[in-house]
């Protein structure tokens, strides 16, 4: 896959999944059972994995919003009725 | 009688009578009473009212609670209690009795709200409610959390903060509700419900149920069944973070974690970014670490091939390679010289068993035995037929005696007619002048003449007396 490629499919990832893969590229290099060429594509995706989850750590908003009850006669279209009440 | 009644009283009503106790009691009791005693006889009335009794060891005072009271007492009184009471004596006049309008009803020795709470974690624990079991897990990194609480007091303030110091990155929802007064608990079960059924748009990993500390009538909302069964049936798991440390309700007991106080509720939600962060780095190191080692090891490699013989003097690759030509060439000879030895020295081997076995020896052995077979043959031969030697001489003998010819040998003959060659038996068998030959033993012969004969019938002529010789011996 090309860099640009996998960049996008590393910032779709959640914190979770991020985290999961990178443990997994980690347990495979370490075991040391994969070419050198493949050693060096999962080194880079590691290393994107690491700094997407920096990311998603030092970009947080630390934001709050509120859920309104629902108003059952109202059609569903404001349901998450954003509305930020505190910040960082 | 008579007059005695009119002198003595006026006359009553039944109505008047029961009235003017009524008035007298009401008059001479205090207003409230406070009585300690067991509840027995309870009954509950299809209007709600509930009619019962308190006794002690030696009395029993007949009670009433109507629905109004009961629906403030959180604990279920039931026989058996024993109970604070406090009210007040009436007199029901169409029925000229008494008994006490309760009021308030506590349990004796222990607080009402206590006792509610008791037996609602009886209740529930015994449904299982409260089982390990029925515990959702976690989500290890939370994105989104709904906050169910009161939307004005500190807790949303102090559930956030204990969030977002650890774990930034979480997106918070407060959904806000009354924590506290009657309807709060339902209120905030309808809550559970309603962000349950919404959770395909809200998408929360996570529920927090909270609200800071207070009395234990202010925490009562969180004790409720009506709570306690939406913690139970949410899909979204849900950590309870109520009141101080010290207080446990039974949202608590229910939900899938609890956090003992709605700032601790960051701790039991999300894990702290700084350990995520040291944990990112060492990945990080050992990422790095390894793909390093494996370059060097790499490069390692790669500087052995090229300082290698190979790369220095390619021509030795050749040279090598006919060294080891020669190497299996001497190998193969050596190998096919100890075969051929080898093969030698089995034909000698099979040479020496054949030598072993000695067939001319074997031949004589088997002469001698063929000969002496043969001789055993013979000799059975031979004795069968000297046996059979035997048997026919005795056999011959025993014939021999039969042979008519034998009588002769004891000196008996036998006369025949020359003429007709018959056996003469009878005078009548001869005439005059016939031959007659007669036959002696050992085949000797005479011949004669008749010269006379003379017929005696019925008697057989046996000898041959008057017959004389006529010719010589012949053998």
């Amino acid at each position: 896959m090309t860099e640009r490629k996998q960049k996008d499919e590393v910032g779709k990832l959640t914190f979770e999944q991020a985290i999961q893969q990178l443990k997994g590229i980690v347990d495979r290099i370490e075991q040391g059972e994969i070419p050198l060429q493949d050693s060096l594509e999962q080194y880079e995706k590691g290393m994107a994995l690491i700094k997407h989850c920096r990311d998603i750590l030092q970009k947080a908003e630390k934001r709050i919003e509120k859920i309104s009850k629902e108003e059952r006669p109202e059609p569903e279209e404001e349901q998450e009725n954003s509305e930020p009440l505190l910040g960082g | 009688m008579q007059i005695q009644t009119q002198t003595r009283t006026k006359i009553y009503t039944v109505t008047q009578v029961n009235s003017l106790v009524k008035d007298v009691l009401e008059a001479n009791l205090p207003s409230w009473l406070t009585i300690k005693g067991e509840i027995t006889d309870w009954k509950e009335h299809q209007s709600g009212h509930r009619y019962f009794s308190l006794k002690d060891e030696e009395s029993v005072l007949p009670c009433a609670m109507w629905r109004s009271t009961l629906a403030k007492i959180k604990f279920k009184p039931g026989n058996g209690l024993a109970v604070l009471v406090t009210g007040s004596i009436d007199l029901y006049v169409p029925q000229g009795r008494y008994k006490l309008i309760v009021d308030e009803m506590i349990p004796a020795g222990m607080g009402a709200l206590q006792l509610a709470f008791e037996q609602m974690v009886r209740k529930l624990e015994a449904e299982g409610l409260f089982s390990e079991a029925h515990k959702k897990p976690l989500p290890k990194y939370p994105e989104r959390i709904g906050i169910l609480t009161s939307g004005s007091g500190a807790a949303v303030h102090d559930i956030a903060v204990s969030i977002h110091n650890r774990w930034p990155c979480t997106r918070l929802y407060l959904y806000p509700v009354s924590v506290q007064g009657p309807g709060a608990a339902a209120e905030i079960a309808a809550a559970i419900r309603d962000v349950n059924r919404r959770n395909d748009k809200l998408k929360l990993n996570v529920l927090i149920v909270g609200r800071g500390g207070g009395s234990l009538e202010d925490l009562w909302a969180f004790n409720e069944e009506v709570l306690a069964r939406a913690i139970f049936d949410s899909r979204i798991p849900i950590i309870s973070a109520v009141g101080h440390e010290v207080d446990t309700t039974v949202a608590d007991l229910v939900a899938d974690a609890r956090a003992s106080t709605p700032t601790k509720a960051g701790v039991v939600a999300v894990p702290d970014m700084r350990d995520v962060l040291g944990e990112l780095s060492g990945h990080q190191r050992r990422l790095t670490g390894s793909i390093r080692s494996q370059l060097g090891l790499c490069c390692e490699y790669l500087q052995t091939i090229l300082a290698s013989a190979a790369f220095r003097n390619p021509s030795l690759s050749v040279l090598n390679r006919e060294q080891h030509l020669d190497d299996l060439t001497w190998s193969l000879d050596g190998a096919m010289r100890t075969m051929l030895i080898e093969t030698r020295r089995q034909i000698q081997d099979y040479q020496d068993q054949v030598a072993k076995i000695e067939p001319h020896r074997l031949l004589g052995r088997m002469m001698v035995e063929l000969n002496e077979l043969k001789s055993r043959g013979l000799a059975a031969v031979t004795k069968v037929l000297n046996n059979r030697d035997l048997e026919i001489t005795a056999r011959e003998n025993r014939l021999a005696a039969l042979n008519p010819k034998s009588v002769l040998n004891r000196g008996y003959s036998i006369t025949m007619n020359k003429q007709t060659g018959q056996v003469v038996r009878t005078a009548d068998d001869v005439q005059l002048d016939d031959s007659l030959i007669t036959e002696l033993a050992d085949d000797n012969r005479i011949e004669s003449r008749v010269t006379g004969r003379a017929s005696v019938p019925a008697r057989h002529p046996e000898s041959c007396g008057d017959a004389r010789p006529t010719g010589e011996q012949r053998s």
